[in-house]
């Protein structure tokens, strides 16, 4: 039925949200705190393209690649930070682009955000039925899923983890710590971009509050709940948490308990956090050969 | 306003707002100082201390305002204090990013905590309202006068807590090398335990004369964590007095900023100074202690 | 493993209790996005008791063709995404043919594309955005736009002898909106606009722009805004000494607003378009509603959402409960229908024709109306 197909389609996108996160946090240990910036370039490029005319297949990649390419631009200068400093500058970069969003009406239309954005259609095919887009989304996490695990299987992906676990040891054996981490975090900021595409022409609008803190939040929850660091993981994670927090919204309940319900499922999603942490911050499913409490 | 008041009213703006998060950074440097690591629960501190005021001047309590201050402070360090204990004492030997991470989601719970309890809208401590006095063709009001005399007196009172006494001592040697001042005998426990509350009251203070001036909002924490990063940066992790200047200099340059770009940017300069601090002052990093 | 099939059960649990209830088969059902919690839960709670009122009132006199009306609620949370969300809900699960849409003009533009996709009759009380009913033929409302608000101040301003004067609007449709119609109505009547300043809604600080604004002292400063914002803004502007003239338009005039501004909104003025209380329907609409709730401040926009029940009822009764025949019967009942808030009759592109606006003014710490 419709809301159990709603719910899949917003797991499916979330998948490719956290997988790709899952790459810089789980495989090169950076702390990406600005994700979702390219989840909503992403979505505003593509959103902004077909609003004008721009037919998907085209604005599907030109999308993806100004993702990547912010991307690439912000991680050559916040790449040389190290650690907590990393994280506090990615967090910096997407609040400054969440207000470039905001402030330059003349492009984005601000907080008024774009309504009508067009169902996607490929050749003439449109996916403008929830199965159809359904089965666009589910595609598109499957792809990405197999991208992503070809590249972490890989002698590219063991390298990750090498300089995640240890960046000197890895230096001294010839690779350049650098280079992996800019590449790691352009790939995640592809696929985050992909999601946001997805996510902007099913919601069919967006707008700059879409994409705040709290978003970055909920996907570094999936990804370290799920389990950092694993393939499953994120998708467990994804699963588990978009259940929760979509279900709930259809809950039959007094009107007057409604009220309490947003702060509330935010409350509990803070209080998981913390104890996922002080627990098992390895997350539902262990990494392979990782130690408990790295 | 003409055109002379104007710019000056806008440097005192920016002294103002310099001064609250002055003291936000000092709080902040403190934590980051002796356990080495960013309380991203920082900016709830600031929020709960100014909701806690709120809360002992409203009914039942309906104390007035100097009556309510003591309780509210006091709860507030409590409130650090409950942070440390059921949070970061237990995980304080895990990697970076899992401290990091279970801060955010404590920030997260507070944040809607707050929200669950109070609601969303911006809230008021219900003073009269009045014209500032004029002061040399500016306008001040009492909250903002306030904001200089009370920032004042907390920074000489940190002062003598830290240079003048045996507590001060100890932070500082944790500061430096949180090991080997437990070696050293020195009373670790004690040192950390002031650190929180002292971090947490002047978070609480400056909130608090945040919210006298501006009023009160949930969400009022996050932004000025961010400032308050910013100003620790650009003083040296752990520096009192870096702290100090750096929240002034943020104060300022975000209200003169504004002279030259639109107001809706205003949040991001501090954001902007902090990463350009960042990539020009690598010692800033390098001066890290090893972990 | 035993975590896990916990975790299972839980999910199977929430999942099946998401199952709707299935409702009785002979009520007539219409769906109303609201906001219930939220920063413009104030807003709607007001228009429930009023919706509540005219259906119950409908009702007792047997309803549509004897069927009763129900209305089925949904939260909106006060923020565009979850509107969407909720008019999705009406239109997928409860499947009903019309809508009574949010409060909020930024609100109901995130949803029109979503109810004329689906060929869904969606109704405004409340939105003045100049633009609200332009994503097609299904969308309508009860409500004047602003395109007829902007001429209004324009002519109060010049009326006072402001003929310089620099603009503040909240950056979303609504203010956009007003922004526009009002700028191009003061420069036809030779009025100079001398700086124009967007700000977000919902900040506690606004003293920043108004600093700007009040660059040079201009003797009023037009300022379109709304109450929560509006009461932060007349405060700083009051403790900072600024002296001006505040117009603003209609989002401000609450008594909210004059509580929480407290002296600083003495003599703030604005235009805003007024219904006659006078009247004996007017009247009568207030004695029913004090009956019901037991006092007679009627809602911010209550009288016309009243009034929007009533106009939806005849045209499901002439139309049929088809969305489409709603549709094509409300400009037909709308014609010449005197409602509380005065003559309903659609234009072409289905807003109020008819709209006359008074001007307000805070004066001794209440609202009234200003007398030249």
């Amino acid at each position: 039925m419709d809301l159990l197909m709603h719910l899949c389609i917003i797991i499916a996108i979330y998948t490719i949200f956290a997988l790709s996160l899952n790459v810089e946090v789980g495989y090169t240990g950076l702390f990406n705190f600005g994700h979702v910036a390219f989840f909503a370039i992403g979505a505003y490029a593509s959103a902004l393209l077909t609003l004008a005319g721009t037919p998907f297949v085209w604005a599907l990649p030109v999308a993806l690649l100004s993702a990547g390419l912010c991307g690439f631009l912000l991680s050559i200068p916040a790449l040389k930070l190290q650690g907590d400093y990393f994280g506090i500058a990615t967090l910096g970069f997407g609040e400054i682009l969440r207000m470039i969003f905001n402030n330059e009406v003349w492009l984005t239309k601000g907080p008024m955000g774009l309504p009508g954005i067009p169902r996607p259609s490929l050749f003439g095919f449109a996916f403008d039925t929830l199965p159809l887009y359904l089965a666009l989304s589910a595609a598109f996490a499957l792809l990405t899923f197999a991208v992503l695990a070809v590249v972490v299987l890989s002698p590219f992906g063991r390298t990750l983890k090498a300089v995640r676990d240890d960046e000197t040891a890895a230096e001294i054996l010839g690779k350049n710590a650098y280079t992996f981490k800019i590449k790691s975090f352009v790939i995640g900021s592809v696929f985050a971009g992909l999601a946001g595409v997805l996510w902007a022409h099913y919601a069919t609008f967006i707008s700059p509050g879409d994409f705040t803190l709290t978003e970055t939040i909920l996907v570094l929850l999936i990804v370290v709940m799920g389990g950092k660091g694993t393939f499953i993981g994120p998708v467990v994670g994804a699963i588990v948490l978009i259940f929760f927090q979509e279900s709930v919204r259809f809950l039959r309940l007094p009107l007057e308990w409604t009220r309490m319900l947003g702060p509330l499922q935010q409350m509990i999603f803070g209080l998981l956090l913390i104890l996922l942490m002080v627990f098992r911050p390895e997350g539902i499913i262990r990494e392979k050969g990782g130690r408990r409490g790295d | 306003m003409d055109s002379i008041s104007y710019y000056a009213q806008t440097l005192l703006n920016g002294i103002l707002a310099g001064c609250i998060y002055a003291l936000f950074a000092m709080g902040l440097t403190l934590i980051y100082g002796v356990l080495n690591f960013v309380n991203f629960a920082h900016g709830e501190l600031i929020m709960w201390g100014a909701y806690f005021l709120f809360l002992f001047m409203a009914e039942p309590f309906n104390l007035s305002l100097w009556v309510a201050l003591l309780p509210a402070l006091a709860l507030t360090g409590c409130l650090g204090l409950a942070m440390e204990y059921s949070v970061f004492r237990p995980i304080r030997r895990a990697n970076r990013l899992t401290l990091l991470i279970a801060a955010m989601g404590l920030s997260v719970l507070l944040r809607n905590a707050a929200q669950f309890f109070w609601g969303a809208e911006v809230r008021t401590y219900g003073f009269e309202i009045a014209q500032g006095t004029k002061f040399f063709g500016l306008y001040l009001t009492t909250q903002q006068f306030a904001i200089i005399g009370v920032t004042i007196l907390c920074v000489a009172a940190v002062y003598l807590l830290f240079f003048k006494s045996r507590l001060g001592k100890s932070m500082r040697a944790l500061s430096d090398n949180l090991d080997l001042a437990r070696i050293s005998g020195i009373d670790t426990k004690r040192a950390i335990l002031t650190a929180w509350v002292l971090s947490a009251v002047l978070a609480g203070v400056g909130g608090i004369l945040l919210a006298l001036d501006t009023n009160l909002s949930p969400e009022m924490g996050v932004p000025n964590l961010i400032k308050a990063f910013a100003a620790t940066l650009i003083g040296g992790v752990g520096n009192l007095w870096g702290a100090l200047w750096g929240g002034l200099l943020i104060g300022l340059a975000e209200n003169l900023g504004v002279l030259f770009i639109s107001p809706g940017y205003k949040d991001g300069i501090a954001f902007v100074i902090m990463v350009l601090i960042l990539l020009v002052r690598p010692y800033v990093i390098l001066g890290e202690r090893s972990d | 493993m035993k975590k896990l099939s916990a975790l299972v059960a839980i999910i199977a649990i929430m999942f099946f209790s998401a199952v709707p209830v299935v409702r009785a088969a002979d009520t007539v059902k219409i769906g109303a996005a609201f906001a219930l919690s939220g920063s413009i839960a104030v807003y709607g709670e007001g228009f429930k008791k009023c919706i509540d009122l005219a259906v119950e009132e409908i009702n007792a006199k047997g309803g549509i063709k004897g069927k009763n009306i129900e209305i089925v609620y949904e939260d909106n949370k006060s923020n565009p995404k979850d509107c969407v969300t909720a008019v999705r809900k009406l239109i997928t699960v409860d499947k009903v043919p019309v809508i009574f849409g949010p409060a909020g003009s930024s609100n109901f533009m995130a949803v029109a594309p979503v109810a004329q996709e689906n060929k869904i009759v969606l109704l405004s009380a409340q939105g003045a955005a100049v633009g609200l009913t332009k994503a097609g033929d299904y969308i309508f409302r009860v409500f004047p736009s602003d395109t007829l608000q902007g001429p209004h101040l324009a002519k109060l301003a010049i009326s006072m002898g402001f003929k310089k004067l620099p603009v503040m609007y909240v950056n979303n449709d609504w203010g956009l909106g007003l922004k526009d119609a009002f700028v191009d109505a003061f420069k036809k009547m030779g009025g100079t606009v001398t700086d124009i300043i967007a700000y977000d809604e919902k900040k506690t600080d606004y003293r920043t722009e108004l600093l700007r604004a009040s660059k040079g002292n201009p003797p009023a400063i037009v300022n379109l805004t709304y109450i929560n914002e509006g009461a932060v803004q007349f405060k700083q502007a009051f403790e900072m000494g600024i002296k001006t003239q505040w117009l603003c338009g209609s989002a401000a005039r609450a008594p909210k607003m004059v509580e929480l501004a407290g002296k600083a909104a003495e003599g703030v003025m604005g235009t805003y378009p007024s219904v006659s209380q006078n009247t004996k329907q007017y009247q009568a609409f207030k004695e029913a509603y004090k009956k019901k709730y037991g006092d007679d401040k009627i809602p911010i926009f209550g009288d016309y959402n009243y009034d929007m029940v009533y106009v939806a009822a005849k045209a499901i009764e002439k139309g049929g409960y088809t969305s489409d025949g709603i549709r094509k019967a409300l400009p037909q009942v709308a014609k010449g229908y005197k409602g509380v808030t005065g003559d309903k009759t659609f234009d072409a592109e289905r807003s109020p024709k008819f709209a006359e606006y008074g001007i307000w003014i805070v004066k001794d710490g209440k609202i009234e109306d200003y007398k030249k």
